[in-house]
């Protein structure tokens, strides 16, 4: 006699194997998310890019640290308070761009493209824009320039360059080609970041013909901010906002 | 026989269910792309960089500690001393200046949106590939008197950069992706209407479809600078009364 029915076995155990494949894949929703190579690596660059930021943070850390302890050590009497505030009051300064400054780096002169027989297609294609100023501003400060300035006129967090007509207006004053700008940095990086193949400058000197001339200058000198330049919106957020 | 027909049954039903789930992962494969790799890579890397993250959250924690240890010090040692005082004062300016100081005031509040990714072509394109508009804005808005910047909440300084790395921009080395929020302090009629001229740069974006919003805020806050930068090269030079 049959103990068992084999009908029933098959449905019992076929239900069985259905609960064990559903919960499985409820478990592991996340497992089963398909993956590409392409997502792989930009997880991986994304990972670098926090990593580096980690670095920058504890670079930080340790500088408000060592800042701290002097702070500290006003008790002590190892250190003055004046001196303290004196010192982070030029460096601010500097940084702010109200110190002239002085160092090696890289002086660039450009000038419009001046050849006459060179067939263009627009004459906005020979003259220097404001985005192409931009442009190399950028780069040098992406090769770590300390200050910047063009025509004398010294680069700050507020200095606009715009294109007005025959002119470029930077800090409020008009500036007319060649321009002259002046970096501090160090000189190679500096160097390589407007006239290296493939960088914004390269192109426009080999491309589009316009003057692009850089110079290592081992002391260059860069004057300060000649505006003025007053808070009239901004306040400060006080502490614990 | 009965039971013969039970068994060729049973086979067909699975061959059926064979078919279905090879057909099944082939979709999978077209539909998500060749390569689909084990996942568990992929899960470690997330993995790591959300420890990578909560390391960073703790630091900046500590940051803003360390920062209010600072200010107090700061405060009690120049309270008794006039000249001190006023020396403090002036390194607040500097430091408001400089960018080491949060602040916030009446302004704008832009962002940029990618537009939407055209079906017919495939891959849309992003704010990040066209990084000169992004310089060209901060310029405008310096030209009608922004007083504070920040981009994505990095605060642009006369250090700041901007740079295209991989599929995500980097900006005072922090990197960030669209959408792209720009804050700006000042004049908010004069730097709303600087932006949005006809011709002028908004209009400009909009005309390569990103989806650009522009609103005027009495209250933008935008976040200090943070980051070490030192001078290597360049040294003060002291002015000979001229």
């Amino acid at each position: 006699m049959k103990k068992w029915n084999p009908k029933l076995m098959i449905l019992v155990s076929s239900a069985i194997i259905g609960l064990f494949i559903a919960n499985g894949m409820r478990l592991n929703l996340d497992l089963i998310t398909p993956v590409t190579v392409k997502s792989i690596i930009s997880a991986k660059n994304e990972l670098s890019a926090a990593k580096l930021e980690v670095e920058d943070l504890e670079e930080l850390i340790e500088q408000k640290s060592s800042e701290l302890k002097t702070l500290e050590n006003i008790a002590s009497g190892e250190e003055n308070i004046i001196d303290i505030i004196e010192s982070d009051l030029k460096l601010n300064k500097a940084k702010a761009g109200y110190t002239k400054l002085e160092g090696p780096g890289i002086e660039i002169i450009m000038f419009d493209n001046l050849l006459l027989d060179n067939n263009v297609i627009s004459y906005n294609d020979d003259i220097i824009h404001d985005v192409d100023i931009l442009n190399i501003i950028n780069d040098l400060k992406v090769a770590g320039a300390e200050a910047i300035s063009i025509n004398e006129e010294r680069l700050t967090s507020s200095s606009e360059i715009k294109c007005g007509g025959p002119i470029i207006r930077v800090n409020g004053r008009s500036l007319g080609a060649p321009f002259t700008i002046k970096a501090i940095g160090d000189p190679k990086v500096l160097m390589a970041a407007v006239n290296a193949p493939g960088t914004y400058g390269e192109t426009l000197k080999t491309i589009y013909g316009i003057g692009l001339e850089p110079y290592i200058v081992d002391k260059l000198i860069i004057p300060s901010y000649k505006g003025i330049f007053a808070f009239n919106y901004a306040k400060p957020m006080e502490e614990g906002d | 026989m009965k039971k013969k027909g039970e068994v060729v049954a049973l086979i067909f039903v699975s061959l059926i269910l064979g078919l279905i789930l090879s057909i099944q992962f082939k979709t999978v494969n077209l539909s998500v792309g060749e390569g689909v790799l084990p996942t568990q890579r992929a899960q470690q890397l997330a993995n790591d960089l959300r420890k990578v993250q909560a390391e960073k959250e703790a630091q900046l924690r500590l940051i803003k500690e360390l920062e209010d240890k600072i200010v107090v010090y700061e405060k009690g040692g120049v309270e008794n001393d006039i000249y001190a005082e006023n020396l403090y004062k002036d390194a607040m300016k500097y430091r408001m200046l400089a960018g080491y100081t949060d602040i916030k005031g009446p302004g704008i509040i832009l962002e940029i949106n990618d537009p939407p990714i055209d079906i017919q072509f495939g891959e849309g394109f992003s704010i990040v590939d066209e990084l000169d508009l992004i310089l060209q804005l901060i310029s405008v808005l310096n030209a009608a008197d922004a007083e504070a910047i920040s981009i994505n909440e990095q605060r642009y300084t006369a250090f700041t950069e901007i740079v295209r790395a991989g599929n995500h921009i980097e900006i005072n080395g922090v990197s960030t992706n669209s959408p792209i929020v720009i804050k700006a302090i000042g004049n908010a009629n004069t730097l709303e209407s600087a932006l949005s001229l006809k011709w002028g740069i908004v209009w400009q974006l909009r005309n390569y479809n990103y989806i650009v919003h522009l609103t005027q805020d009495q209250e933008v806050e935008i976040p200090r600078y943070r980051r070490v930068k030192d001078f290597v090269y360049a040294s003060p030079l002291e002015e000979t009364g001229n």
